[in-house]
């Protein structure tokens, strides 16, 4: 389903003209499988972010080539990512990164309306999902009106209401407590066996990449041993 | 996305900040407004002028004073030919006395404005007669409407010197059949003696239109031009004794195109359509400068436009960060905003459309009524002026001045949303 070869990526920090040339990506390669769940784990600062916005097409790798679906991503325009992302990746963030304006509800559709489903059919697949989810009950509340738990699963109805094949993680837990993490992560469990769905989970918490399928630890901007670290 | 859905889109951002985009939209109206009450005005004395200039004169004569090239005459033959033209209804040669004029009738005397013509074509032309018939013979001759009015005994012109409230009612009976007598007197350096024609008034004109007109003239067969100049001006030879032609039109439509063909066989002339284009030029001038500034309201206002889009896009930085991390396109992100810059816009204008036609119905109900009590001269009822008007042109230039600049002042912060940057945005605190 993915492939990264020998993905490369140095920031230029301070000031201009004495810029320091920080690299945080080294020749980073990996091969995600479909419908499997994969963990990238590492310590605070060790490029796991930036090795998932590249690969979202956030920002442009310095170098390296990225396969997705069969498709060379690394190559296209901002516009092309974007419709690319629409239709085949849906995003879990830390800060669940919802529409403050727009209620539960609401915020799932979103990516349904961009990409120009009708309102009837948004209704229906919207309604399926937020049973899914569990949160029936404060569909039509508003995300301030949430728990982090309920943001977090509005956010995860929202990554799959397109029903793009894979879902990209960043730290899908980092803001709750440790129950709450526990129930998020079955419903991810649960939702990658009954859909098939790709997930691609972004860590610094073992406990949280041991629920992957695959297991890889980045260090320094490079993967330890140069691969897969543990499979389940 | 669907269009009804970027609109629920930008309606949903809209209420969210409903003061801010009242003020802004308030700042549009203001300009739109401003700019369409301005160039009313334009619009307005345009058209007063215009009808002042069309009620006035007579809009189907072209006027012929001399030729190009200055010194030959208009002969009876070019006269001929003028009324061959198509479209033309009637060619009169008109002159006046070149002396003082006095006329008289009894123990009555009077001034009137003495013209030689010829009555046949003067009657194709445009004249009626409100009493009378048409003169068969040379000495027979029509007076104007008021004329009679004019014609004073001496007590009635010494009482009418004394006191301006006492207005003479001069001969109060008919004057057909009556006899009148004009002297001449040669406006010569030396002393000379006066001479007196009689003539038979058989026909009085129609009141003139307008009720403020006085119609005083006494129209005499042009038979007797060449013996009046024999007696004013002896010096001067009787073929060249001047006169100005008039060529009536048979509709004002037609008075554009005589006009023309007149001007290119050689002559002088002018007709009102030659005034009303030079009135034209001037008022299109003036309309266009009232534009330009009233452009400059909209330019201010547009700032207020811009300002508002700004700030709304920075507010919306991590909205926008989200909307394109799950795959909005930068293009719709723009669309989006474009489309709320150019509501403001379209909103302001709506507004500014419908105040700018209360503002000019109270203009040219209040502005007339105040200037009338203030230059308070009798006669001036009878005058309509319009000092706005809002023509659906105006509406339109209006709209597509304000609208556009709207538009305009949406497009940079439009693609500053364009250009956010989804890792920073993602990144700032909710
Ligand atoms: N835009 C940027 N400019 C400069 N340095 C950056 C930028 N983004 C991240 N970094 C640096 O790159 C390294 C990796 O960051 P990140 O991928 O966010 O790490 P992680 O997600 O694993 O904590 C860090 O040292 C961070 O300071
Ligand atoms: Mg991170």
């Amino acid at each position: 389903m993915i492939q990264i070869r020998d993905l490369c990526h140095t920031f230029s920090i301070g000031k201009r003209g004495k810029e320091k040339r920080v690299p945080v990506l080294k020749n980073v390669s990996l091969e995600i499988e479909k419908g499997q769940i994969v963990s990238i784990v590492g310590k605070s600062g060790s490029g796991k972010s930036t090795l998932l916005h590249v690969l979202a097409g956030f920002m442009k790798p310095e170098s390296g080539s990225i396969q997705v679906a069969n498709q060379e991503t690394a190559l296209l325009s901002e516009s092309e990512h974007a419709a690319f992302r629409l239709n085949h990746f849906g995003f879990i963030f830390q800060n669940f990164q919802l529409m403050p304006g727009l209620t539960a509800f609401e915020n799932i559709e979103l990516p349904l309306k961009l990409k120009g489903v009708p309102k009837k059919e948004r209704q229906i697949n919207v309604e399926a999902l937020v049973k899914k989810v569990g949160i029936t009950q404060v569909a039509d509340h508003y995300p301030n009106e949430l728990s982090g738990g309920q943001q977090q699963r509005v956010s995860i109805a929202r990554a799959l209401v397109t029903n793009s094949p894979i879902i990209l993680a960043d730290e899908p837990t980092g803001s709750l407590d440790s129950e709450t993490e526990q129930e998020i992560l079955l419903l991810i469990q649960s939702l990658n066996e009954s859909l098939g769905l790709t997930f691609v989970i972004i860590t610094h918490d073992d406990e949280v990449a041991n629920i992957a399928h695959r297991k890889y630890r980045l260090h320094d901007g490079a993967l330890v041993n140069g691969g897969v670290l543990h499979v389940v | 996305m669907s269009f009804r859905d970027q609109i629920d889109f930008i309606r949903q951002h809209m209420k969210k900040n409903k003061l801010r985009v009242f003020m802004t939209v308030l700042a549009a109206t203001m300009g739109c407004a401003f700019l369409i009450v301005l160039a009313s005005v334009g619009f307005g004395l345009h058209k007063t002028m215009t009808d002042e200039m069309m009620s006035n004169q007579l809009l189907t004569e072209v006027r012929i004073f001399g030729r190009e090239d200055g010194d030959s005459q208009i002969t009876t033959a070019d006269q001929q030919k003028m009324s061959e033209l198509e479209n033309v209804k009637a060619v009169v040669s008109r002159s006046y006395v070149d002396g003082v004029t006095s006329i008289s009738m009894n123990d009555r005397t009077g001034q009137g404005d003495v013209q030689l013509t010829n009555l046949k074509e003067e009657e194709k032309a445009n004249l009626a007669l409100s009493e009378g018939e048409m003169p068969t013979k040379p000495n027979e001759i029509v007076i104007g409407y008021h004329f009679a009015q004019k014609l004073l005994t001496e007590a009635e012109t010494e009482l009418a010197s004394q006191s301006e409230d006492e207005i003479p009612t001069g001969y109060t009976e008919s004057m057909i059949g009556k006899t009148i007598s004009l002297e001449l007197t040669p406006l010569t350096e030396e002393k000379s003696d006066p001479k007196v024609w009689d003539f038979v008034v058989t026909g009085v004109a129609k009141e003139p239109a307008k009720d403020w007109m006085m119609d005083l003239r006494v129209l005499i067969d042009e038979s007797y031009r060449t013996e009046f100049q024999e007696f004013t001006q002896p010096e001067v030879p009787a073929e060249e004794s001047y006169f100005e032609v008039y060529v009536y039109a048979d509709d004002i439509q037609h008075v554009g195109a005589i006009t023309d063909t007149l001007k290119n066989d050689g002559y002088n002339v002018y007709s009102i359509t030659e005034e009303m284009e030079t009135m034209d030029l001037f008022f299109t001038a003036l309309k266009a400068g009232l534009l330009f500034v009233g452009t400059i309201a909209v330019l201010i206002s547009s700032i207020g436009i811009f300002n508002t889009m700004t700030i709304s896009v920075t507010e919306r930085t991590r909205e926008i960060g989200v909307m394109k991390a799950i795959g909005a396109n930068p293009k719709l992100i723009q669309r989006l905003f474009l489309i709320e810059s150019t509501w403001i816009g379209v909103l302001g204008t709506i507004i500014a459309v419908t105040l700018s036609y209360g503002i000019s119905y109270l203009a040219n109900w209040i502005i007339p009524e105040i200037v009338m009590n203030i230059v308070a001269e009798e006669g001036m009822e009878d005058i309509s002026v319009t000092i706005s008007l809002i023509p659906w042109q105006l509406v339109a230039i209006a709209s597509f001045i304000s609208i556009g600049v709207a538009m305009i002042s949406g497009w940079r912060p439009a693609r500053k949303a364009t250009k956010i940057d989804v890792i920073q945005a993602l990144r700032q605190e909710l």
